[in-house]
């Protein structure tokens, strides 16, 4: 009897699945309001985008570690608090090429059904405005948006102010001091007491490596940085593909340098680790600072609702809260931080980053040079 | 599957394929008519599958290597053919270190299926069935496995150094990616010869030996032919898996040794498609090439001689009773088993087993629960967007056991159809492999271009994602391995056996089902794990597929827990583990049960 009802119960499971997973729609001929009852969302019964009555559906999409880390992330915490306080349900999307999903839903002429992305950086913005003909963003009035003046100005990364900032982070350099002190400058690091100490990412699949790459870039030029790295290469540097994979490295004690982030005590304390195993380095005093930032899709039918969700995350006690389950530092300058997180996030005297204009034409030149050249050797 | 086999009794006495008289037609019923045509129908649905699930998501991709903006053109192409970076240091490099693989998973594996075949001992069907365990875990847990056993502070190390030897640095070097590789491939090798071995007529070998032959001699000329195309094929499929190779190559390797496919997956991330897609053209080329390459040398191996159908030779004990009356010869090749062992300690359970331990210890090197502990904890308290323990285990077994339904008819009819003679054959086959020979990453991107964001006709935008579209996508990808292992076995039989079972009124399904399987069991149970295994390891299309947020697999959350703690990352990847190792136990006790069907 059992075995029956199990067997009935799988067969109707897969009859739904079936259902859920195939459809056929009409195509959108740009009407209000269609489109949007999209497949795979987890929302089968259909949608109340745009109506007036009953709680409106704000979908906000972002990578899957904002929503899903196994330490902390904040994902969780925002929905529960918004949806507290404004009449609507917050969905998180999270697609897993992330904002390439959305560039080719715009460049195959598929509607996007999201009404905000969060975390974009510059890159990103790039290869939007390279790929998306029309406008896969839109800028946002500051007017529409409470709180967007107290954005720090150092972190802003759109020349067409689609982009909010709502956190930063810092690549540097994290050591193990038992093992080796790591060099002050990045001419140390050529230095044969370094020979083989140093892991880092490959720019082309990992943020911290890119960061780490355009840091040298901003270091040595344009045009000597591939001669710095010709002679880091000689000097055992290991780019590995992620930074998951050279972070196991490094806490197998494999290389007693890591590229990561400078908020790599913050975890090690909360862990109860030995902090001499994550001391910060900030090479000339510098670090690559990577801003977040969020923006609001063209095509969003909640376009004051997600206006809304963008001031919400701009508010001090939001922002503070990003900021340690994101293990960040926020985007404004007077969110209230616990004190133990202050004291284990380290902030380099100099941030160094490279603006929209500066990476425009030239990011995938560099790293298609860089990749060529260490791939080679 | 016993009412299959009712209805296949009903068909066959209603005149098997009908074609044998009139008497049984008004008896005939539509399972008869099903059974006489059992054949052609899951020929045509697997056709249908690999259209929708291949064939047509991929050519959205490869177009883009020859099209620009609707104009046909070579440029994209040429310009790889034309680049010295990309022909000797990416192209070149690939094919080198995939040769260098595939020797080493061969040289590693072959002494595996020896042992498993020829020796009896306590544990050997399990052990048998863990051989393919390597082949479904994710690529991040073997490097953390690899670095942990091979790296500066390994095991390794450490246990030559407590000998008095020096440090070996085997990290971040080409050996430490071919001996990865093998960690993968070896157990393809050994599963497929074995299969294979256990298949072999002793009958055949006595014969030799009557008429003269040493056991060298009868070894060389009698059983290495008939081990050989099981040999050649999980090395040609080790050749096609390392030359497609990525994120072992970056993690144990890292960039200086990037293979073509790193370079695919960095242009598909930068939305040069062109560029990627033409990579990707050549990469397949080479490796449809070498596949249509062994078959043609498998079509010429058949022979058709082995007529009444498999009586293994009896295995040996591994360990004797007594050592009275232990020829030098057998004493020796004792010592060898034992020798192997060592080396399969050091590769295959050494990494497995610094796996096992890192979900286990705490960052300053005590024993912890944690990790396990955090796993129940989720499984208590995510929300409906995060990823949970329970779910993927049951979502891995459910898109496990679809699979195995789907792939083994499809694997099993492709095998038949391509035993066949015809013209082309070849040809026909080649592309039948053509899923295990075209990158991940563009697979990946055709599912998404093509089936998720559907495609337009008659005024209706068509989607394909969910549940059943993962099942058909990594069935997809696995039937090719039931019909490797099952095609050298059926190649092998006498065809008179089928004729005698035709003439006398069978259907050609039930031929194939009363007379053929049974005799080529091994290699059905053998591709079945794989299907299973093919599926629980699974990544890409998997994550692609089911845009919902209920269809993730184990492998899915290993991914997603992986952070800047490998504790929970690893507690799940034991998970898999634990859950997979118990799969195979079950799915080759009951293959045997049942006579492999």
């Amino acid at each position: 009897m059992r075995r029956r009802n199990f067997l009935k119960a799988a067969g109707a499971a897969g009859v739904s699945a079936f259902v859920a997973g195939c459809s056929a729609e009409p195509v959108d001929d740009g009407a209000d309001g269609s489109g949007s009852n999209e497949t795979g969302n987890g929302d089968a019964t259909g949608t109340t985008t745009g109506t007036p009555e009953g709680p409106a559906t704000l979908r906000i999409a972002t990578y899957s570690a904002f929503v899903d880390a196994p330490s902390s992330s904040p994902g969780a915490w925002l929905k529960e608090q918004f949806e507290s306080e404004f009449d609507a349900t917050l969905e998180w999307q999270t697609p897993d090429n992330e904002i390439n999903y959305y560039i080719e839903r715009a460049t195959q002429g598929v509607d996007i059904d999201a009404d905000a992305y969060v975390g974009l950086d510059t890159n990103m913005l790039i290869r939007v405005d390279e790929n998306v003909d029309g406008e896969l963003f839109t800028p946002v009035d500051a007017g529409d948006i409470e709180g967007r003046d107290a954005v720090q100005s150092g972190l802003e990364f759109d020349p067409q102010g689609r982009a909010i900032p709502y956190d930063t982070g810092y690549i540097s350099l994290v050591y193990n001091e038992n093992e080796a002190t790591a060099p002050e400058t990045f001419d140390g690091l050529l230095d044969p007491e370094f020979e083989g100490d140093l892991l880092a990412q490959d720019p082309q699949s990992s943020a911290t490596g890119q960061a780490f790459l355009l840091h040298t870039i901003h270091a040595k030029g344009e045009d000597g940085y591939l001669d710095y790295w010709e002679q880091l290469q000689q000097n055992g540097v290991r780019v590995l593909g992620t930074w998951e994979d050279s972070y196991a490295a490094y806490s197998n004690g494999e290389a007693p340098m890591v590229v990561s982030y400078s908020t790599d005590q913050v975890y090690a304390n909360e862990e109860g680790e030995d902090l001499s195993e994550h001391q910060i380095r900030f090479l000339n005093g510098e670090a690559y600072a990577n801003p977040e930032g969020m923006a609001r899709f063209a095509d969003s039918a909640n376009a004051d609702l997600a206006n809304r969700f963008l001031s919400f995350m701009l508010r001090p006690e939001v922002q503070a809260e990003i900021a340690v389950r994101n293990v960040s530092f926020p985007a404004i300058s007077d969110a209230p931080l616990p004190e133990e997180f202050a004291q284990y996030a380290k902030e380099p005297e100099t941030p160094v980053t490279f603006s929209y204009e500066e990476l425009q034409g030239n990011l995938s030149e560099w790293t298609d040079a860089w990749a060529q050249q260490f791939a080679s050797n | 599957m016993s009412d299959a086999t009712r209805a296949g009794e009903a068909g066959a006495d209603a005149g098997g394929d009908g074609s044998t008289g009139r008497v049984g037609r008004q008896r005939s019923t539509v399972s008869g008519w099903l059974e006489a045509r059992a054949l052609a129908v899951v020929a045509v649905v697997t056709g249908v599958v690999l259209l929708v699930l291949f064939y047509y998501p991929v050519a959205t991709v490869f177009v883009e290597a020859v099209v620009d903006d609707g104009e046909l053109t070579f440029a994209p192409l040429l310009g790889v053919l034309t680049s010295r970076f990309y022909l000797v240091e990416i192209i070149g490099f690939t094919a080198y270190q995939a040769v260098l693989s595939t020797v080493a998973s061969v040289a590693l594996g072959l002494p595996g299926a020896w042992v498993l075949s020829r020796f009896e001992f306590r544990g050997r069907e399990t052990l048998r069935s863990l051989t393919i365990l390597p082949f479904v875990l994710p690529s991040i847990m073997v490097a953390i496995g690899f670095v942990a056993t091979f790296g500066a502070n390994g095991t390794l190390n450490r246990l030559l150094s407590s000998l008095g030897l020096g440090p070996v640095n085997l990290l971040y070097t080409l050996p430490a990616i071919i001996v990865a590789h093998a960690f993968y491939n070896a157990p393809l090798v050994t599963r497929m010869t074995t299969a294979a071995w256990e298949s072999l007529d002793a009958r055949t070998v006595e014969t030799a030996r009557s008429l003269g032959a040493s056991p060298t001699r009868a070894f060389l000329d009698v059983v290495v032919p008939q081990l050989l195309p099981a040999i050649l094929v999980s090395a040609t499929l080790t050749f096609v898996f390392t030359f497609a190779s990525f994120p072992i190559v970056l993690a144990l390797g890292g960039l200086q040794y990037a293979t073509i496919e790193v370079f695919i997956f960095y242009r598909v991330q930068q939305l040069a498609y062109a560029d990627a897609a033409a990579l990707a053209v050549v990469e397949t080329a080479v490796s449809l090439g070498l596949t249509y390459a062994y078959l043609r040398y498998e079509a010429r191996q058949q022979t058709a001689a082995f007529g009444a159908g498999a009586r293994p030779a009896p295995r040996k004990r591994l360990v004797p009773g007594s050592l009275d009356g232990l020829s030098v010869r057998e004493t020796l090749s004792r010592v060898a088993v034992f020798g192997y062992g060592v080396v399969v300690l050091v590769v295959f359970v050494a990494p497995i087993a610094s796996m096992l331990l890192s979900s286990i210890t705490a960052p300053d090197g005590s024993l912890t629960t944690r990790y396990y502990e955090f796993l129940v904890q989720r499984q208590a308290t995510a929300t409906e967007f995060q990823v949970k323990p329970l779910p993927a285990v049951l979502n891995s077994l459910l898109f496990g056991v679809g699979t195995l339904l789907l792939a083994l008819p499809m694997g099993v009819v492709m095998a038949v159809l391509t035993t066949r003679r015809y013209r082309g054959r070849k040809v026909v086959d080649a592309l039948s492999m053509a899923p295990l020979a075209v990158s991940g990453i563009v697979v990946g991107l055709g599912l998404l271009r093509g089936l998720v964001f559907g495609f337009e006709a008659f005024g209706y935008r068509f989607t394909v994602a969910g549940a059943i579209a993962i099942v058909a996508a990594h069935a997809v990808s696995a039937y090719p391995f039931v019909t490797r292992n099952v095609a050298p076995l059926l190649g092998n039989l006498d065809p008179r056996l089928v004729e005698s079972a035709r003439s006398l009124g069978a259907s050609r399904t039930r031929a194939l089902w009363d007379v053929e399987l049974p005799l080529v069991a091994a290699g059905v149970v053998a591709g079945a794990a794989f299907a299973f295994a093919i599926s629980v390891g699974e990544f890409d299309a998997t994550v692609i597929l089911a845009t919902g947020s209920n269809s993730y697999t184990m492998p899915v959350a290993v991914e997603r827990y992986l952070g800047r703690r490998l504790g929970p990352a690893t507690a799940m990847g034991c998970l898999l583990l634990v859950v997979t190792s118990l799969s195979f136990v079950v799915i080759e006790r009951f293959g045997r049960g049942s006579r492999g069907v």
